[in-house]
């Protein structure tokens, strides 16, 4: 194969937009509603949610004891216009790892829980 | 020269009749697999993110600041699942003629190439493939067991649906000046436009004598084209009111619906008849 020089010197089409900027205050929303499930708290969960979104914000951490987990890797991220999927994978030394999903928002002013799921065993971000 | 003798492996060959047996037929719209790095919500899920933020429940509209983000992205993850349903078509119909089973492969070939096209748009307009989710609905089309109603929705359905779409890019591509979006999708819509008339043909083909199961595969299509209707959000280019779209510091006045590329569809071999059948159940639709 001849040499075709340094691929990495050419010009082609370059990017006509930014990339959109994910808003820190998600980011932090969504590490604090992540910490809320690895330590188990319930009302926590349900204080950040949206009304119709409570139960299932809650259930998120049914059966979480203090202890079980201490960890949290957030494996994806996508929007929905200005709302936010965030799936995330809970660990820790005393239980088997969940993967959650959840949609926050911005509402009256702050970040909140509009939609979650528990995807643990499933075999992709919806699929079962 | 080295020796270039290849040895034998013990090991049996992995043939298709292998294949055929321990691979699952019929992939339900529950199972479409995903990376777990990766969002797939079913398209409620989408609709109903869309209504909480007071937006309409279908996808990005010609209004909307991330219009053309969102449309390249859901073009783009559509032509993944082309590619997987084209590939799906060959293998769940083994019994289908073999020119069918070459022309799925070949539409393989073709939405693989899309796929990446669509790719390298995305980082053109600032965005990447799972900057949004993902929804399953274009996999709920080839939800059925007949060779004939699979290319009637995939090929006549989605792809048609699919020169509507890409028509309406390239306009908007030559009224923002922008020649690789205009051209890039151009060289797509030339496949989808293939792609199309292949189902037309197969679709003939494969219900020839048999105007019941004919009627079948039409009858499939229809509901794919309903479902595409988004509530009558869609007009014919002429009918498409103009509205200020702003994209990439450039403010231009284009169409606030989904339009029917009439042209398009000719070119592809859907009759006069056919194309205003589309025209008219948009219209219907617009008025509930």
């Amino acid at each position: 194969m001849p040499e075709l020089g340094n691929r990495a010197n050419v010009m082609g089409p370059q990017p006509i937009a930014q990339r959109s900027p994910v808003p820190a205050a998600m980011t932090a929303a969504a590490e604090q509603v992540l910490k809320l499930i690895e330590s188990g708290d319930r009302a926590g969960l349900e204080a950040m949610a949206f009304e119709r979104a409570r139960a299932d914000a809650s259930a998120l951490a049914q059966g979480v004891q203090p202890g079980m987990y201490d960890e949290h890797e957030i494996v994806a991220q996508a929007r929905a216009n200005q709302h936010y999927y965030i799936k995330a994978r809970i660990i820790g030394p005393g239980a088997a790892p969940i993967l959650i999903q959840i949609r926050l928002g911005e509402h009256e002013g702050r970040w909140v829980i509009f939609e979650s799921k528990n995807l643990t065993g499933r075999r992709s971000a919806w699929t079962k | 020269m080295g020796d270039l003798r290849i040895e034998k492996s013990n090991r049996p060959p992995l043939g298709l009749d292998e294949v055929e047996k321990t691979m699952q037929k019929f992939i339900p719209v529950d199972k479409l697999a995903r990376p777990e790095n990766h969002i797939l919500v079913p398209l409620e899920d989408i609709q109903q993110a869309r209504i909480d933020q007071k937006l309409l429940p279908f996808n990005a509209m010609p209004y909307e600041d991330d219009f053309l983000k969102g449309r390249l992205h859901g073009i783009c993850a559509g032509e993944f699942q082309a590619m997987e349903a084209a590939g799906r078509s060959l293998f769940d119909f083994p019994d289908a003629p073999w020119e069918f089973q070459l022309d799925m492969a070949r539409q393989v070939w073709d939405e693989s190439r899309h796929a990446e096209i669509y790719m390298k748009l995305l980082e053109y307009v600032g965005s990447y493939l799972g900057e949004f989710p993902e929804s399953e609905v274009l996999w709920s089309c080839t939800q059925v067991d007949d060779p004939a109603c699979r290319v009637a929705g995939i090929n006549r359905g989605l792809e048609g649906l699919a020169c509507d779409v890409f028509e309406q890019i390239i306009r908007l591509a030559q009224k923002m000046g922008d020649p690789v979006i205009e051209r890039a999708v151009d060289y797509v819509l030339a496949d989808e436009i293939t792609h199309v008339r292949m189902g037309s043909q197969w679709m003939r083909k494969l219900t020839e004598g048999d105007p019941a199961r004919l009627k079948k595969a039409q009858d499939f299509q229809a509901n794919i084209d309903t479902l595409f209707n988004f509530g009558g959000g869609r007009t014919s280019q002429e009918d498409a009111r103009q509205i200020p779209q702003r994209l990439a510091e450039k403010e231009i006045q284009f169409d606030a619906t989904l339009t029917i590329a009439k042209e398009a569809r000719l070119l592809a071999g859907f009759t006069e008849e056919e194309i205003e059948r589309i025209v008219r159940a948009a219209s219907r639709s617009a008025a509930y």
